[in-house]
């Protein structure tokens, strides 16, 4: 399990409880790239994890309103990621992504590596023609949900639909607006291998294709 | 590599039949078997029954133990100390006997039950949930499985933001990966 | 091996025999006696809620052990971090509980051995012990406890 952003990775370096270092600086005077490869641990996201679903569920009406809640909590790390990530990029490709398939690669790659230590599993169009728009995104077994059982009656819940929030996030950043949503796909062919293997449905807006199709023009 | 037909019933013989999870109230919230003909079948009601009793018999055990009178008799003890001990007694008042000051050692109530056909293991976390693991008279190592249990219960069942505390566990992954692990094991 | 304690129930589930054998550092706090080893035939002022507690609880075990195990299974000992209690049941339902430390191995064979030799030699041939032992009656005779304390001392 790596770290989900600066402030957490930072607290591992930190004594425990609320400290203030003498000397004034605080985590926010520190270089971005100090905190790299510092990691966190898995039991301590699983419980913060936890009470964030718990959290989100409070006072919902049904799954979709409770996975839109986990979506809305990812979305701004997601935007903040972006930012964090180019930073920590060579000087040369500090740019943002251009393309749908360049944007999707720094999903999959940096992002994914930056916050579970590991890449996406497979990175796929949608071979739907009606749907040109839909791209997937297939973590065999997310770090999310690596304790969680969705009871029975709430089969249709993924709670990676956080991760779906901040991938969300990131697209939004890079001005690639789009709507993500985490499905799980186990129990089906390959199920019994990866039973919880989730796919990230991204669906860009119409105003996305547009661009690319006249990029792709020039 | 084929394993002589002597070992097969050897290791036949080592077997963990089934689990039981009690919470703190002396409820049943988990009960597995884990290989038929270890133990009778009974039926949930009794195994609500067993759990109940299992708990108040545990709460006795716990007070029988011969070494320290019970704490009625503690209490009576440590204020006749002080009444008939010499002036600064203090200590003595608080240590009874032995003059120094020691924390009482914490009460345990039954860890392993033998019968003829089966032998049990409890264990109590800190805070009060019992795992009662019922496995052959031979198997070894029960501390170890255990302890996986244990393990199990804290990543699939604790971090699970669905789990109710007290309540009934019921939790896909923690019955995937138990079923696994004892699987391990009585297939060793 | 240490043993702290002895029970004998008889089939009325009464306690006919207690006796203990508690090393004095443990029993300071009760008894003023100065000896190495103190026997307290006469019981401790809680030994009859003891012998109750103790009943009951293998009583409850024994039940839930042939519950499970099926009804030729037998409750033979349990263990906690702090002593470990054995028991032995005859087929007239005289039940023999003994209380000893964690480490000592099965007395099943010991409380077979007490049954054989001492209760049935001492007290059944007794021809003045009664069939019934109400209030330990019978069974508190001269024989049976010296035979028994020193058949203990010898195992410790």
């Amino acid at each position: 399990m790596a770290h989900l952003g600066p402030g957490k990775a930072a607290s591992s370096k930190e004594q425990a409880g609320l400290r203030y270092p003498s000397n004034g600086k605080s985590i926010y005077h520190r270089p971005l790239n100090r905190t790299k490869t510092a990691e966190l641990s898995q039991s301590s996201f699983a419980y913060l994890f936890s009470e964030m679903v718990s959290y989100a569920q409070r006072r919902v009406t049904g799954i979709q309103e409770l996975e839109k809640r986990l979506n809305l909590q990812g979305h701004p790390i997601g935007l903040k990621l972006l930012d964090l990530l180019l930073t920590r990029e060579p000087p040369r490709t500090q740019t943002r992504p251009l393309t749908i398939i360049a944007l999707l690669h720094f999903i999959k790659i940096n992002l994914w590596t930056h916050l579970f230590g590991r890449q996406a599993d497979r990175l796929e169009k949608s071979s739907n023609p009606d749907t040109p728009d839909e791209y997937m995104i297939v973590d065999n077994e997310p770090v999310v949900n690596a304790y969680i059982s969705v009871p029975r009656e709430m089969s249709q819940l993924n709670c990676a639909a956080f991760v779906a929030g901040i991938i969300e996030g990131v697209c939004d950043g890079a001005m690639f607006p789009a709507r993500v949503t985490a499905h799980t796909v186990g129990g089906k062919e390959e199920g019994e291998m990866w039973p919880g293997k989730t796919v990230f449905l991204v669906k860009f807006q119409p105003e996305v294709l547009e661009r690319e199709a006249l990029i792709g023009k020039g | 590599m084929t394993p002589p037909p002597a070992h097969c019933i050897l290791n036949f013989n080592k077997t963990v039949f089934a689990l039981i999870i009690i919470n703190k109230a002396g409820g049943l919230i988990y009960n597995r078997t884990f290989h038929e003909g270890g133990l009778n079948k009974i039926s949930t009601n009794d195994y609500l029954v067993l759990a109940g009793t299992f708990h108040g018999v545990h709460a006795i055990t716990a007070r029988l133990n011969p070494l320290s009178p019970s704490t009625t008799t503690s209490h009576r003890t440590s204020i006749s100390s002080t009444a008939t001990a010499p002036a600064g007694g203090a200590a003595s008042a608080v240590g009874g006997g032995g003059g120094m000051l020691t924390r009482p050692e914490a009460p345990s109530g039954l860890e392993v039950l033998e019968t003829e056909n089966f032998r049990m293991q409890c264990f109590t976390t800190l805070t009060g949930v019992k795992f009662l693991l019922f496995a052959d008279t031979t198997q070894t190592n029960v501390d170890l499985a255990m302890r996986r249990v244990y393990d199990l219960y804290t990543d699939y069942v604790m971090k699970n933001p669905f789990y109710q505390l007290e309540m009934p566990v019921r939790c896909d992954m923690f019955d995937r990966k138990l079923g696994s692990y004892i699987r391990e094991i009585n297939n060793r | 091996m240490v043993v702290y304690s002895f029970y004998i129930f008889d089939r009325h589930t009464e306690c006919i025999y207690a006796k203990t054998w508690l090393p004095t550092s443990a029993s300071s706090a009760d008894t003023t006696t100065t000896g190495a080893l103190t026997t307290t035939s006469a019981p401790r002022a809680t030994s009859s809620d003891d012998a109750k507690l103790i009943f009951g609880t293998v009583f409850s075990l024994r039940n839930m052990v042939r519950k499970l195990g099926g009804d030729d299974d037998a409750f033979v000992s349990y263990r906690t971090a702090h002593y470990k209690l054995h028991f032995y049941e005859t087929a007239s339902s005289l039940r023999l509980v003994m209380l000893t430390d964690t480490a000592t191995l099965s007395m099943r064979n010991v409380l077979h051995q007490i049954y054989i030799n001492l209760w049935v030699e001492y007290v059944v041939k007794n021809p003045l012990s009664p069939v019934e032992h109400k209030g330990g009656a019978g069974v508190r005779n001269e024989l049976f406890e010296l035979a028994l304390d020193q058949f203990i001392r010898s195992l410790m």
